[in-house]
């Protein structure tokens, strides 16, 4: 269990770490917290060439906030962004913080190390796409702008080239109307999901927007727009029940992951339209505010 | 917060060479060379002798190897050592002194917390970054919380109340590390790289001259022995002269080259019972006033396992009729398996080992030799009888004072 040998760069400018990634062909790769990467290292799953430590790029490190949106750098642990106000601003993210590995692992895995692995059933990747949040990628032709809901492109593979680094995520702020909802099922805290949903839903207009996103359920997080059902769901005296209904089809649809020895498929469509209908329910609810719990 | 308070040196090191760390070890510098694929948990025990960091699956799974890093609870196979330069690192070791536990070791100790002990230090790391993190944390979370780390002898419920019950003694936090502060570790060699089967790194070694840096804090056996030997001042004197010779007087040691500016590279050997240790390290005389009857030596050995003694010895003498007076005051710190030993048994070995020594000095003022060659480990037998007739009879006085 120890990693192979590997060469190490620890640049202090990101110019310098794009550099090093180019000469490295194809063979380099990008730790920051190395939560989900030193274990693939140590079982030897993987055997880069160089390691590109991003730590000591110091402008990788900051949450920033302008026009409506927290932007969080490559670096942040996810424990910063947990005790940073940034996680009351983008509930969702506060909501889904506490879920993700333990705390030992939070202290120092990054938000978007997680999103840059891409797990297909990592809480991050799942929270991104609901918000339709937008990743920095950044790579020797400079950077782009890829929404998350085009970045995952299956188990543990995303828009990332070889030569890019994700240098950082934006999330929109919560605003008025706005309610969220976070639930999983893994069969011991900290393990990843047999299945998890994260809602977002805004109460603002005529008719209720709903945005229903799965993850552990495909192999990436999958999104849909739910609106029109919960539209249909409000007259009835129990929208929870009224939504399992009314949802069927979309889950159906929405957990295409083949079976394991955890759970089968049926299993997780069961258990993720139980999910999707409570969460998207608590949601709305705390759009009205007549939730009295709330999103921390 | 963020890792950008803490600017990293830029660093460019081919596969296998061996890259400058410092960082802070349980309050202490500590500054290796090591191939970046060494994780933390491998340099902590490996290369610094700190072996109360249990290392269980290496791949961030069953939460053993749990160390605070910045003060928060993170998984030393996680992180590659390297990649901590300037952190401020608290082990289990950092956490409390064998007779001054930190109160959550005590809690564990009472709750019956632990069985075999093997995930008691990770048990510790967590509990104390869950308790200074959330001091209000709710009873029923404390499942939840503790989940990082894995006990597999299912005590559980036990390790559960223990926290509980700390957390209730101290509702406004727990107390800080209780051991933390400069003290001896084997950090200055740069060491072997362990346990790899890519391990490309020559051992080191070649006697090198180093500055010893005494450790503060409270020591790990302090030795006051007073002897009376029937040979003059001057003569014994004499034996303090002469480096070579005064080395050989120490049961076990020997000196193996001189590094210059008073320093002398040496090894001593100690053996008891089974237990066997060789030394390798380096002597520097502070203090050297015949005048004034006054030797003062630091020390510093390591042996291959990573345990690791420092010592500030001070050896003065006063006439007493025909013969001397020899007043030895040694400071010892003993990290890794040596400290295992406890205080008691290893303070009884270093008092026996100076009681030896102050008779081979006094054969040598005689002779003008050591009693027997020039490696002679103490004979495992008689320091072992010594030692236990010493614990024997210790309590008894004790007893008997207590009867009066």
């Amino acid at each position: 269990m120890k990693a192979a040998p590997f060469a190490y760069a620890r640049p202090a400018r990101l110019a310098e770490a794009l550099a090093e990634l180019a000469r490295s062909d194809g063979g380099g790769k990008v730790i920051s917290g190395g939560q989900s990467l030193v274990p693939v290292l140590a079982m030897r799953l993987a055997r880069p060439d160089v390691l590109v430590d991003i730590n000591g790029i110091a402008e990788l490190g900051r949450i920033e906030r302008s026009g409506g949106f927290a932007e969080i750098g490559a670096t942040v642990r996810q424990r910063a962004v947990e005790r940073d106000p940034v996680s009351r601003e983008v509930p969702l993210l506060g909501m889904a913080l506490p879920w993700v590995g333990h705390r030992e692992l939070r202290s120092r895995g990054t938000v978007c190390g997680s999103l840059a692995h891409a797990d297909p059933a990592a809480e991050l990747p799942a929270v991104a796409c609901c918000l339709d949040a937008s990743l920095t990628v950044t790579g020797q032709d400079g950077a782009r702008q890829v929404a998350a809901r085009d970045f995952f492109a299956g188990a543990m593979m995303t828009a990332l080239g070889p030569g890019d680094v994700l240098t950082s995520v934006r999330f929109p702020l919560a605003g008025p109307g706005d309610g969220y909802g976070f639930a999983e099922i893994a069969r011991r805290h900290g393990d990843f999901a047999l299945a998890g949903v994260a809602v977002h839903v805004n109460a603002e207009g005529r008719e209720p927007s709903a945005v229903l996103t799965g993850f552990g359920i495909s192999d990436r997080p999958v999104t849909r727009s739910v609106g029109a059902e919960l539209a249909e769901a409000l007259d009835s005296g129990d929208l929870e029940a009224a939504l399992r209904s009314r949802l069927a089809d979309v889950v159906e649809d929405m957990v295409d992951t083949e079976g394991d020895v955890h759970a089968s498929r049926d299993y997780r469509r069961r258990l993720f339209g139980v999910l999707a209908s409570r969460e998207l329910a608590k949601a709305y609810t705390r759009t009205r505010g007549r939730d009295a719990d709330d999103h921390e | 917060m963020t890792t950008s308070e803490r600017p990293l040196r830029p660093v460019r090191a081919e596969a296998g060479e061996a890259v400058e760390v410092s960082f802070t070890v349980n309050g202490t510098p500590a500054t290796l060379e090591l191939p970046a694929r060494v994780t933390l948990s491998d340099a902590l025990r490996d290369h610094l002798g700190l072996t109360g960091t249990h290392v269980g699956c290496e791949h961030g799974v069953c939460g053993m190897c749990t160390v605070l890093v910045d003060g928060q609870a993170a998984r030393a196979c996680l992180l590659f050592a390297v990649q901590l330069d300037g952190a401020d690192i608290v082990t289990v070791e950092g956490l409390g002194k064998p007779d001054a536990l930190h109160p959550l070791q005590e809690s564990f100790g009472r709750n019956h917390a632990l069985q075999c002990g093997f995930c008691t230090p990770g048990f510790l790391m967590s509990s104390y970054d869950l308790l200074t993190d959330k001091p209000g944390v709710a009873a029923e979370e404390l499942p939840e919380e503790l989940s990082g780390v894995i006990c597999r002898c299912t005590g559980y419920r036990n390790i559960v109340t223990a926290v509980r019950e700390t957390q209730e003694r101290f509702p406004d936090g727990i107390p800080a590390p209780g051991n933390c502060g400069a003290r001896a570790l084997a950090g200055r060699a740069t060491g072997r790289v362990g346990g790899g089967q890519d391990s490309d790194e020559p051992p080191d070694d070649a006697p090198k001259s180093v500055e010893i840096v005494l450790p503060g804090g409270e020591p790990t056996i302090a030795v006051r022995i007073t002897t009376e030997i029937a040979v003059a001042g001057d003569q014994v004197w004499d034996v303090f002269d002469d480096i070579g010779l005064l080395a050989r007087c120490l049961p076990g040691a020997e000196l193996t080259g001189e590094l210059g500016g008073d320093q002398y590279a040496g090894r001593a050997r100690v053996s008891v019972g089974p237990v066997k240790l060789a030394f390798k390290g380096v002597a520097q005389v502070l203090e050297h006033d015949r005048a004034a009857r006054r030797l003062r030596v630091l020390a510093q050995g390591q042996d291959s396992g990573g345990a690791q003694t420092q010592a500030d010895i001070e050896l003065r003498t006063e006439p007493s009729g025909e013969g001397t007076v020899l007043h030895a005051d040694a400071k010892v710190y003993l990290t890794g398996r040596i400290a295992q030993f406890g205080r008691a048994l290893a303070g009884d070995i270093s008092r026996r080992m100076f009681e030896q020594f102050a008779a081979a000095v006094a054969e040598a003022a005689t002779s003008g030799e050591a009693p027997s060659g020039p490696v002679r480990a103490p004979s495992a037998l008689r320091l072992m009888l010594g030692s236990l007739l010493d614990r024997l009879r210790r309590p008894r006085r004790k007893g008997s004072g207590a009867a009066r």
